[in-house]
């Protein structure tokens, strides 16, 4: 029974009635006060949520996600099946999906058990898992929800919420989260005895070592640990280890840090908790959590290996517990969860728990052993506290709905296969079971390495390496801690031989190996019925899976374990099978009648546990979510109100709007002023490149589709590019500076592409021709002026260039200095306008761009955005790449045949390309105008285009339109459009019916809609 | 005089120079240049605001900035290079070399970044080209870029934040140079110190740069330094 000390403490506080007075490594000076499910509850600093909350006797924590059945705390560490929780005290801090074993206890935690509607205690969806339990068997969402098939996303809606485990915050979340990168030679993951140790070896060895764990603490298991290392406690003996590691310059201690994902090439992801365990929200300046990326030499698992639970029946019933957990939470967190303790076990670790309890004065009932001559120094020591050992037997039922009331308990034979005598009822609240224990290859898996059954283990261990990976400790089967401590040794030596390090000293420190037994490999608890017939034995708790479902699966021809899980859920989501994944392959193996290495395991996947997606942004999120590229002007174009449009990352003005006017006003303004006066463009986006070498006219000759051999110096010409299947893929002006140096211009989008392009074709094709490319896009600030006023308003800029239209013609261009800036002055158009690019340095760009200002309000000189350069083109039947061409375009497709060179001595890129049959067949889609019926309507852009609108379903189709504006200067729509054989069919009449149910009659015409023989920019 | 015209008197001048047309691009007095980060008031910052930190950023503004490519089996451009620049060109990748306010940085197989005192680089182009024969190029990109200064005993972790490259000393020696990612644009990275780096950053991303450092030094305290 309760000691007096225990009882009088719980009778004092009322609250914590499980707390013990006296260890445990939490601060009984500081009390914690934290909130679940709208009730306040005090602990203690050092408490973990599942701690604080089993110290104040919260038996059930959420209720499981099929059969709704009320759960407990199940464990205490990352295999927590059960105890899911919602965190956050306000709406925007709210995270779902946090194991209450791994949230340590701050003051003013709020959380929320994620499963049970009204509430964990009183769940109405109960009714149908208590009363309905047959009728959801596995499978059970296949075979009723999905038919009618149209009607699974409402079915599937009602499931969530009916299952759910958590939800997303509604609001923005207030903290940040961030990454760093990381390099090491030797990353270790886990803290515990072999992982210590490893990280030691390394760390003297001089290696670059990062060792991190997921609890708050170093020392794994040694934390709640009764052993002795080197004559000291194992938690002293931590602290000396980690106190070494922490002088060493090149070692990075990470806790609360969670190693999620082992990714190809020795890249780990590590999630790290900075600022969970302090606040709901983070304090100021500090990222919430971190993601660390890691790119290691080597890679040392130690993470050790998670008891496995047997599977028994109702063996979920609040008060079924992991025997180590039980241990964890006596000896680290001073909690008894229970007074009266059944344990089950097959092996000898599991006394520690027996004995655990009874030292922290509660009442252990009995232990009940299913190997039938248990002998060893633990069980010696239990026979000696006086407590009842039922060997040969095991805990076959349970008693009890919202707790555990008692342990139904029969004799087993010996290869634990059939129950072999009648009953006994041993009253308990409490049943610890053990079947041994699981190696965490979680990992190892990430990597594509397949578990190898180790009978001798009774578990699977890590598979063959498929990076530069080495395991030591528990997870590849080494147990007993002086081996254990030994292993870690081992492993870091074997890695700094690799690194050729100097092996450094290291004394293994003294240990006590009891004597123990050989473990009973167990994996399912007979009950007196058979397995489809006994009540629910759970082997997946979060997943509600049950041993006869399993045994259902294979029933009905689900043999590979991968179908079994699958069919099953066992193992899916966040659970990620730690506690249930072994015992179900086992159990599958066994209804079929094979070994368990026959049935072999499936693979765990990343992420080990849950990761915030804050973590998963990082800082790419707000107004570093991407790059914002800026022109020199851009500054002007905000003051001015500028609507900005993106194009790649940059952002380009759109339009100007004046206060009160629409887009379609400010538009319309804008076109009109470009035409009768002048206007102004920020074109500094435009890809620009710089190409000198003797080799560069005969590279252009190459790489564009026409010729470039008589281009003079002082000279611009357009050009089209296309890739090697004759499909058109950028276009822009070419300017001759030299005779060994031009300057080409890309589209804004494309400027990046074609770079590589260039670059791609000359050193892997042609590196016999001598020229280099050299990125200016961000040098030049291109200034564009445009409209019949253009030339007067650069006349009062500039005293050096000679701008007699005679001179200076359409395609030259000079250089000078406008506005007190050296310059080069392009006379190109994409108006149609009289137009001048006036290239400066981009440090003196805002500089030419307010100058012009200056001297222009007399001429109306109006800025105009992206979208007017779209109207102004598109009357002159300019097209744009990528919106009038979508890469299944040839030249000729564009009637632009005039771009082509037919006499180039070498062939150029696309040139057999668009000689294809296919390309040259009379019905292609061509680029054409379009003008409508009803001159005030505007064709849809992306409308399809047919011949007869009545024509009966499926109706011929001819194209679509591709760019579709108002124009203000025709006053009507101008369109292009694709259109098959188009450039044949002047005149005729083609229909776009629309979703709303309108017909818009249009005519083919000419692209070019306004001053067809291009006079206007000849001026 | 119109470019050509210049082009023309700079081929005359030698036949070793290339038919390509240099512009002296440098605005006269009374036309103020503005750096990529202009905008930001770096200057102001610095001397009006309180700050304290362990990082520290500059903005080495209005330099020149000339890429070279060429052959460097060529002795004649390592034979220029050295005579009008003083140093020598880096042949062994990721290294550099310095003199004075002028360095040149080792980009590629053929692509070198030399960075000279601002205005002095196109006086630099028309004698490089004079001094090499042979096939080359030379770009002033002195507006398309600049250089920003990190420094200080945490500038280090703001680099792990922002690059995947490894910046540990073993790994980036005082002098080496890097063209690697730097958050989402990238770089060219040099350690210039025990506890200082530059980076090369392109005009048009630098705003970003800024965003992205002030926000990765936030935890650590950023210093303006003028």
């Amino acid at each position: 029974m309760s000691t007096v000390s225990s009882k009088k403490s719980a009778s004092r506080k009322v609250a914590q009635s499980n707390r013990l007075t006296r260890g445990g490594r939490i601060n009984r000076n500081k009390p914690l006060k934290f909130s679940y499910n709208g009730k306040t509850y005090e602990g203690f600093e050092g408490d973990t949520l599942a701690s604080a909350l089993l110290a104040n006797g919260v038996d059930i924590i959420g209720r499981s996600f099929k059969y709704s059945r009320p759960r407990g705390i199940f464990a205490a560490g990352a295999e927590e099946p059960n105890a899911i929780m919602q965190l956050g005290a306000t709406e925007a801090t709210q995270i779902p999906n946090v194991r209450a074993t791994q949230q340590e206890l701050f003051d003013g935690l709020v959380s929320n058990s994620v499963n049970g509607w009204p509430n964990a205690d009183t769940d109405l969806m109960s009714y149908i898992g208590k009363a309905g339990g047959k009728m959801m068997p596995p499978g059970f969402y296949y075979k009723t929800f999905m038919y009618p098939e149209s009607m699974w996303m409402t079915y599937e809606k009602y499931i969530r919420k009916a299952a759910g485990l958590g939800r997303a915050p509604a609001e923005w979340d207030p903290d940040t989260y961030d990454k760093m990168n990381h390099h090491c030679d030797v990353l270790v993951v886990g803290a515990g005895p072999a992982g210590l140790m490893a990280a030691l070896t390394a760390a003297r060895a001089g290696a670059r070592v990062i060792i991190a764990d997921e609890q708050q603490e170093f020392g794994g298991s040694l934390l709640h640990s009764a052993d002795t290392i080197g004559g000291l406690p194992a938690a002293e003996w931590v602290k000396g280890i980690v106190t070494e590691l922490q002088r060493y310059e090149d070692v990075l201690l990470l806790s609360r840090a969670t190693v999620n994902g082992y990714h190809d090439h020795n890249f780990l992801t590590i999630h790290e908790r900075r600022t969970d365990h302090l606040t709901d929200r983070a304090p100021l300046n500090m990222s919430r959590q971190r993601m660390h990326k890691v790119r290691a030499e080597w890679v040392i698992l130690a993470t050790g290996a998670h008891e496995r639970p047997l599977v028994y029946a109702n063996n979920d019933v609040p008060g079924n517990m992991l025997a180590s957990a039980v241990s964890t939470y006596i000896r680290r967190y001073g909690v008894v969860p229970g007074n009266k303790l059944v344990l089950m076990t097959t092996n000898d670790d599991a006394y520690q728990t027996a004995l655990d309890w009874k030292l922290a004065g509660r009442d252990v009932v009995a232990i009940v052993d299913t190997r039938a001559n248990p002998t060893g120094a633990l069980i010696e020591e239990a026979r000696k506290l006086g407590i009842r050992l039922i060997p040969g037997s095991a805990v076959i039922d349970v008693e009890g709905g919202k707790r555990v009331h008692g342990a139904v308990c029969c004799s087993i034979d010996a290869t634990g296969s059939k129950v072999t005598s009648g009953k006994e009822v041993l009253t308990c609240d409490t049943i610890a079971s053990s079947g041994g224990w699981s190696p965490v290859v979680h990992l190892s898996c990430h990597t594509g390495s397949r578990p190898v059954w180790n009978d001798e283990i009774i578990g699977f261990v890590p598979g063959a390496a498929k990076e530069q990976r080495l395991c030591a400790g528990a997870v590849h089967g080494v147990y007993g801690l002086g081996k254990v401590l030994e292993d870690g040794v081992n492993a870091a030596q074997q890695a700094v031989a690799a690194l050729k390090l100097n092996q450094p000293e290291v004394e293994l420190p003294s240990t006590f190996e009891p004597v123990k037994s050989p473990a009973m490999a167990l994996f399912y608890v007979p009950h007196v019925k058979p397995v489809s017939r006994a009540p629910k034995q759970f082997v997946d708790l979060q997943n509600d899976v049950t041993a006869g479902g399993i045994a259902l699966a294979t029933r009905e021809g689900f043999e590979s374990i991968e179908h079994v899980k699958r069919y099953t859920a066992m193992g899916f989501g966040t659970d990620q099978g730690k506690l249930g994944n072994i015992n179900g392959m086992a159990i599958a193996a066994m209804t079929m009648g094979k070994t368990i290495a026959e049935t072999g395991t499936t693979i765990f996947r990343p992420n080990y546990t849950p990761v915030t997606f804050g973590a998963v942004a990082g800082r790419d999120a707000g107004h570093l979510f991407d790059v914002k590229r800026f022109t020199a002007m851009h500054k002007w174009h905000v003051e001015q109100g500028a609507e900005f449009e993106d194009v790649g990352q940059w952002k380009r003005p759109w339009y100007y709007p004046k206060a009160g006017e629409s887009m379609h006003d400010a538009v319309n303004r804008e076109s009109k002023a470009v035409r009768d006066s002048v206007g102004i463009l920020d074109a500094s986006t435009l890809g620009k490149i710089d190409i000198q070498g003797p080799g560069a006219r005969e590279f252009l000759n190459r790489i564009y589709t026409n010729a470039w051999a008589k281009l003079d110096v002082g000279k611009c010409r357009y050009g089209l590019m296309c890739h090697e299947d004759g499909m058109v893929f950028d276009d822009g002006v070419t300017s001759c500076l030299g005779d060994n140096h031009f300057l080409m211009t890309t589209t804004t989008g494309g400027a990046a592409g074609v770079m590589e392009w260039l670059e791609l074709w000359h050193q892997t094709e042609w590196p016999e021709l001598e020229v280099y490319f050299t990125s200016v896009t961000d040098h030049w600030s291109t200034l564009t002026i445009s409209g019949p006023n253009s030339r007067k308003l650069l006349a009062e800029l500039t005293s050096d260039i000679d701008l007699d239209k005679d001179t200076f013609k359409f395609m030259d261009w000079r250089a000078g200095t406008v506005a007190g800036v050296p310059a080069r002055v392009f006379r190109i158009s994409f108006t149609g306008e009289l137009s001048y690019e006036i290239n400066v340095q981009a440090n003196y760009g805002l500089h030419v761009w307010e100058k012009l200002f200056e001297h222009g309000a007399k001429y109306n000189l109006t800025p105009y955005g992206t979208e007017t350069m779209h109207v102004l083109r598109a009357e002159k039947g300019f097209i744009i790449v990528g919106q009038d061409t979508d890469g299944s375009v040839t030249p000729f497709d564009l009637n632009m045949g005039w771009a082509v060179g037919k006499n180039k001595p070498f062939s150029f890129l696309g040139q057999r390309g668009m000689q294809r049959e296919d390309c040259v067949r009379d019905n292609r889609k061509q680029l054409v105008g379009l003008k409508c019926s009803d001159s005030s309507v505007v064709l849809p852009e992306g409308a399809q285009l047919v011949d007869n609108p009545k024509h009966p379903v499926p109706v011929p189709m001819l194209g679509h339109v591709t760019s579709s504006y108002y124009s203000p200067n025709l006053g009507h729509g101008v369109a292009m459009a694709l259109i098959k054989g188009g450039l044949s069919r002047m005149g005729d009449k083609v229909y776009a019916p629309l979703r709303d149910g309108r017909v818009i009659e249009a005519e083919i015409c000419s692209s070019v809609f306004l001053d067809p023989k291009g006079e206007r920019q000849n001026v | 005089m119109s470019e050509v015209a210049k082009a023309q008197v700079v081929e005359e001048s030698s036949a070793a120079v290339s038919k390509v047309a240099v512009l002296q691009q440098r605005a006269g007095a009374g036309v103020q240049a503005e750096s990529p980060l202009h905008h930001v008031g770096l200057d102001h910052l610095a001397l009006n605001v309180h700050q304290r930190g362990g990082v520290a950023l500059r903005e080495k503004k209005l330099l020149g900035h000339l890429v070279l490519r060429g052959n460097s089996a060529n002795a004649s451009l390592l034979k220029g290079i050295k005579k009008v620049l003083g140093v020598e060109l880096p042949l062994a990748p990721l290294s550099c070399s310095a003199k004075g306010t002028t360095s040149i940085q080792w980009m590629g197989p053929d692509e070198w970044l030399i960075l000279v005192e601002g205005g002095s680089e196109y006086g630099i182009e028309l004698a490089l080209r004079e001094a090499i024969d042979g096939h080359i190029s030379l770009v002033n990109v002195s507006g398309g870029q600049t250089v920003l200064e990190l420094s200080g005993p945490d500038a280090r972790k703001v680099l792990q934040k922002s690059t995947p490259y490894d910046v540990h000393p073993g790994s980036f020696p005082v002098g080496k140079c890097v063209s690697t990612v730097f958050a989402k644009t990238q770089v060219l990275l040099q350690r210039t110190g025990e506890d200082s780096y530059e980076m090369v950053v392109r005009r048009s991303f630098s705003d970003y740069m800024w965003l992205w450092l002030q926000d990765a030094s936030a935890e650590y305290g950023l210093v303006i330094k003028a």
